[in-house]
């Protein structure tokens, strides 16, 4: 069942926080050369990102954005039933950073916490378990989405040195029967899960003598046809569920992987630049917080004032893809810290 | 196939007229930046979507015709 629909989700806020550190591309002077800057700039659309401070985690910045969420949509702390945290860079082995977090919110004892381990297909799937838990009878869900993926950057790996960024997000969803249905449509393909991964750090044994065993390996070329060939149609089928057209469809929040990928799905599914926002020159890949942090950034003025139709993607590390429909969808607050 | 031509002249920066499918690819920096372009130019003329490392092992514009039915020179 990777098609379907629920009804009476709505999502309420989105507040993302970013580490105070901001990276230019002239960080990268000196460890390669100015042709191969160019040239990955010119393909990812990179100009700068937000890199955590060593002591900083994917959980602080989640952290700092749930604070400031709940304080603009005033949520009485005993009125969440639900924390989801999803990160591929949890705090800690163990236990579940969702439950550290739980803590440091001072949720109830009543609130269950639990942590999803999916990149960027992970905002997406998180918003789908919001709604399957909706469906349950919980009431409020706080979903926490954020990576710190520079923790696992190799610094001469020129296809991913230069790409990713880190960021929190928090995003309140609450039960609405008034709410217009929901719709997901998930996805995987393990088959492709060696092209992109860190194949160390966890319990598997790995090669203890590469010291590249813990940092991100990546098939760019390979991801880049699984994106092309997975997203237009996940996109079209998912317009077609939800009894849409693209021209009746407000804003595409895609995950914000590499602009020429976007560009080019845009170009393929002919959206115009207002429908598929893209930030990632400012931000870098921020993995489970991009989709999110786009809102919070390009769709802020305009998705608190009035109400959108919204359709978000998400692809990647997995190989992992999932697209959910929101309508009508009016946010109380929509806004970005730095920490 | 002039939308191939025209944009593999693009994305190895050289003037259209010196594609033709014995164009060698080895002395034209067909590294991986050029391979992913390719990717999508070929899913732009021709909807096909033909994998990077298929692409990698190309050594002339003839090589990727081969890839895609609908590119290839009779």
């Amino acid at each position: 069942m990777s098609k379907c629909s629920v009804k009476g989700v709505a999502p309420r806020g989105i507040v993302c926080a970013l580490p105070a550190n901001r990276v230019e591309n002239d960080y990268f002077a000196g460890r390669f050369d100015e042709k191969t800057i160019k040239d990955v700039t010119a393909l990812t659309g990179v100009s700068t990102r937000y890199v955590a401070a060593p002591d900083q985690t994917a959980g602080d910045l989640c952290l700092a954005a749930a604070e400031r969420l709940l304080e603009d949509l005033q949520w009485p702390r005993e009125s969440v039933d639900a924390l989801i945290f999803v990160s591929q860079t949890p705090d800690q082995r163990m236990p579940a950073t969702a439950c550290i977090l739980h803590g440091r919110l001072g949720l109830s004892k009543n609130c269950q916490a639990f942590d999803v381990g999916l990149g960027c297909s992970g905002y997406v799937y998180g918003t789908w378990l919001v709604a399957a838990l909706m469906a349950a009878g919980v009431r409020r869900v706080l979903l926490l989405a954020g990576d710190t993926s520079s923790r696992m950057i190799n610094p001469d790996d020129r296809s991913t040195a230069m790409l990713f960024g880190d960021a929190g997000s928090a995003t309140a969803f609450e039960h609405d029967p008034d709410a217009a249905p929901a719709y997901f449509d998930l996805g995987t393909d393990g088959s492709g899960a060696n092209f992109l991964t860190v194949p160390g750090g966890g319990f598997r044994p790995s090669d203890k003598q590469d010291p590249k065993a813990d940092t991100l390996h990546m098939d760019g070329s390979a991801v880049f046809g699984f994106t092309i060939s997975t997203v237009p149609k996940l996109i079209k089928a998912i317009l077609v569920q939800a009894d849409l057209t693209k021209d009746n469809t407000d804003l595409f929040a895609l995950h914000q992987a590499n602009r020429f990928i976007l560009q080019h799905i845009g170009k393929k599914l002919g959206l115009s630049a207002e429908q598929l926002p893209i930030n990632i020159d400012k931000f870098g890949n921020t993995s489970s917080a991009s989709i999110p942090l786009l809102i919070c950034t390009d769709m802020a003025k305009r998705i608190t004032a009035q109400p959108m139709t919204v359709l978000m993607a998400g692809f990647g590390v997995g190989l992992s893809w999932g697209a959910a429909i929101f309508k009508d969808v009016q946010l109380q607050c929509a806004s970005v810290i730095e920490i | 196939m002039q939308n191939l031509y025209e944009g593999l002249a693009e994305i190895l920066e050289v003037p259209v007229e010196q594609i033709t499918p014995e164009f060698s690819l080895a002395g034209h920096e067909w590294d991986s930046m050029a391979i992913i372009s390719c990717v999508a130019l070929i899913d732009e003329v021709s909807g096909h979507i033909v994998s990077g490392s298929e692409l990698a092992k190309c050594t002339s514009v003839a090589d990727i015709q081969k890839l895609v039915p609908s590119l290839r020179a009779e």
